[in-house]
C-alpha cells in the first residue's frame, strides 16, 4: 500500500537545497576558515541533533518551539514550546530540564477535535553523554541522549491526556573540512505510553534516523539541509507497523554575539505511506510540514 | 494511574547509571600535568603550550591585565572567567594527542593552542 512518490516536487526540493549549498560554498570560501574559532555543533543541523555538549561550567537558556502543521483535512497547526535550562557539570556530560507550553488550532480535521487552546503542557529532562569525542585527527563525534517527557496534553490532539515518553537518540557528527563543513546523523527510538481522559491507553513508538550536512559561510553563520526518514508503530517493540515518511527540509543557525544564538529548521513531508490506506504521504501519524526555532542565551 | 513499560524504565536506568558512572574514568585519579599562562595586554603567554597525552592537565591562567578574561576553549570543553590581576584553574580531562585550540571569549585577537602528544 505505497503511496507515490511525488516526483517533481521532491526534486525541485533537493535541486533547490543543493543549489543553496553550492552558493553559499562558493560564498564561503572567499574567507579562510582556518582563523575561525571552534563551533559548538550541537544546533547546527536544525532537527537533527549535533554531538556537542558544552563546556564544563556553561549554562543556557532557550527557547525552543517546534511547530507542526497539515493535515489529510480541514486545518491544524500545533506548536510546543520547550523553556529550558541546560549545563555541562563535566567535560563528558549535560543535563538538561524544563517545561512545555503548547498551542493547538484544529478544525475540520478526520478524527481530531475541533480545538484553539493554549496551555502549559508537561515537563522534560534531558541527560547526554559525550562517548566519542572529536579531536584534531579524528573528526567523529558521538554523544548517546535521553529524554524522558510527561505531558498532560497530547502533542497531536491537544486533549488533556497522561503521556509518558522516553526519547533515546544516538547524535553523531563529523567535521569534513575543518571549521568549514559538517555532517550529522541522528538515530531515534522514542518509545511512549498515553492514557486519555477515559482510561484508554495506547503504546506507540517512533524509529528512524537522519542525516544532515551543513556549510559554515561565516564565522558566525551556519546553512543546510537535512533528511528524515521516520517509522511509525502501534507498540514500543517495534513489531506492529502502521506507517512511515521522509521529511526533508534547509537548516540555519546564526551565533548573533559570543553569548547567544538561533537556530532554525523546515522539514516538509516528501513522502510518506500508512499502511492500509492507499493516499499519498502519511498525515495521520506525521504532519505535512514543521518548523523549528530556538534561542538560546549561554551564561 | 499508569505504568510505564518495563523496557522504558530499564533503559532510563541503564541510562543514568552510564551517566553517573562515566566521570570516574581511570585516567582522572592520575597526577595531572600543570600548564602555566598569563594573559597580558590582550595576549596569552606563550601562546603555545605542550602536554603529554591521556594524562589529565590543570591549566593556571595569571590574568595581569586591569579587566576580567574568560579562558575558553570548545576542544577542551571548558570556560573559565578569570577576574583583574588573579589566577584560574582549569581541570582538563586525560586528552588524545592533537592539537587544541584556546581563546579570551571577551577579546577576539587573543588567542593559543595546547598540543597534546
Amino acid at each position: 500500500m505505497r503511496a507515490r512518490i511525488q516526483p517533481g516536487r521532491c526534486h525541485s526540493l533537493v535541486l533547490g537545497a543543493v543549489g543553496c549549498l553550492f552558493w553559499a560554498s562558493g560564498a564561503a570560501r572567499a574567507e579562510d576558515a582556518s582563523a575561525w574559532r571552534d563551533i559548538e555543533t550541537k544546533y547546527i543541523f536544525g532537527f537533527t541533533t549535533g554531538s556537542g555538549i558544552g563546556l564544563e561550567g556553561e549554562k543556557e537558556f532557550t527557547v525552543d518551539s517546534f511547530g507542526r502543521f497539515g493535515k489529510r483535512d480541514g486545518h491544524y497547526a500545533a506548536t510546543e514550546t520547550k523553556y529550558e535550562f541546560e549545563f555541562t557539570p563535566n567535560q563528558f556530560i549535560q543535563i538538561e530540564f524544563g517545561a512545555l507550553g503548547s498551542t493547538h488550532n484544529i478544525g475540520g480535521v478526520t478524527d481530531l477535535d475541533d480545538r484553539s487552546q493554549v496551555a502549559l503542557s508537561g515537563a522534560f529532562a534531558e541527560f547526554r553523554y559525550l562517548a566519542i569525542e572529536r579531536t584534531s585527527s579524528n573528526p567523529l563525534a558521538v554523544t548517546l541522549a535521553v529524554e524522558p517527557t510527561v505531558r498532560r496534553i497530547d502533542e497531536t490532539s491537544g486533549e488533556r491526556v497522561w503521556n509518558f515518553e522516553l526519547e533515546t537518540v544516538i547524535n553523531a557528527d563529523l567535521e569534513l573540512v575543518k571549521n568549514r563543513l559538517f555532517a550529522g546523523f541522528n538515530l531515534l527510538y522514542e518509545p511512549e505510553v498515553t492514557q486519555n481522559a477515559i482510561g484508554y491507553t495506547q503504546r506507540e513508538a517512533k524509529f528512524g534516523g537522519s542525516a544532515a550536512l551543513s556549510l559554515r559561510i561565516a564565522p558566525n553563520v551556519v546553512v543546510g539541509g537535512e533528511v528524515w526518514y521516520l517509522r511509525h508503530y502501534d507498540n514500543a517493540g517495534l513489531s506492529a507497523f502502521t506507517g512511515d515518511a521522509v521529511l526533508l527540509g534547509p537548516t540555519l543557525y546564526i551565533q548573533f554575539t559570543p553569548k547567544m544564538f538561533m537556530t532554525a529548521a523546515w522539514n516538509t513531508q516528501v513522502w510518506g505511506r500508512e499502511v492500509d490506506n492507499p493516499v499519498s504521504l502519511n498525515l495521520s501519524e506525521f504532519q505535512r510540514n514543521r518548523v523549528k526555532l530556538k534561542f538560546a542565551y549561554e551564561f | 494511574m499508569h505504568a510505564v513499560p518495563s523496557v522504558m524504565r530499564r533503559v532510563t536506568l541503564a541510562a543514568v547509571c552510564a551517566i553517573a558512572l562515566a566521570p570516574l574514568s581511570p585516567s582522572q585519579a592520575q597526577q595531572p600535568t600543570e600548564v602555566r599562562l598569563t594573559y597580558s595586554k590582550g595576549q596569552f603567554q606563550p601562546s603555545e603550550v605542550n602536554a603529554p597525552a591521556d594524562k589529565p592537565v590543570t591549566i593556571r591562567v595569571k590574568n595581569l591585565d586591569a579587566k576580567a578574561m574568560e579562558f575558553e576553549s570548545k576542544s577542551l570543553r571548558v570556560e573559565k572567567v578569570v577576574a583583574a590581576n588573579s589566577e584560574g584553574v582549569i581541570n582538563v580531562r586525560a586528552l588524545k594527542p592533537g592539537r587544541y585550540e584556546f581563546y579570551d571569549d571577551f577579546n577576539e585577537k587573543a588567542r593559543g593552542a595546547l598540543t597534546v602528544q
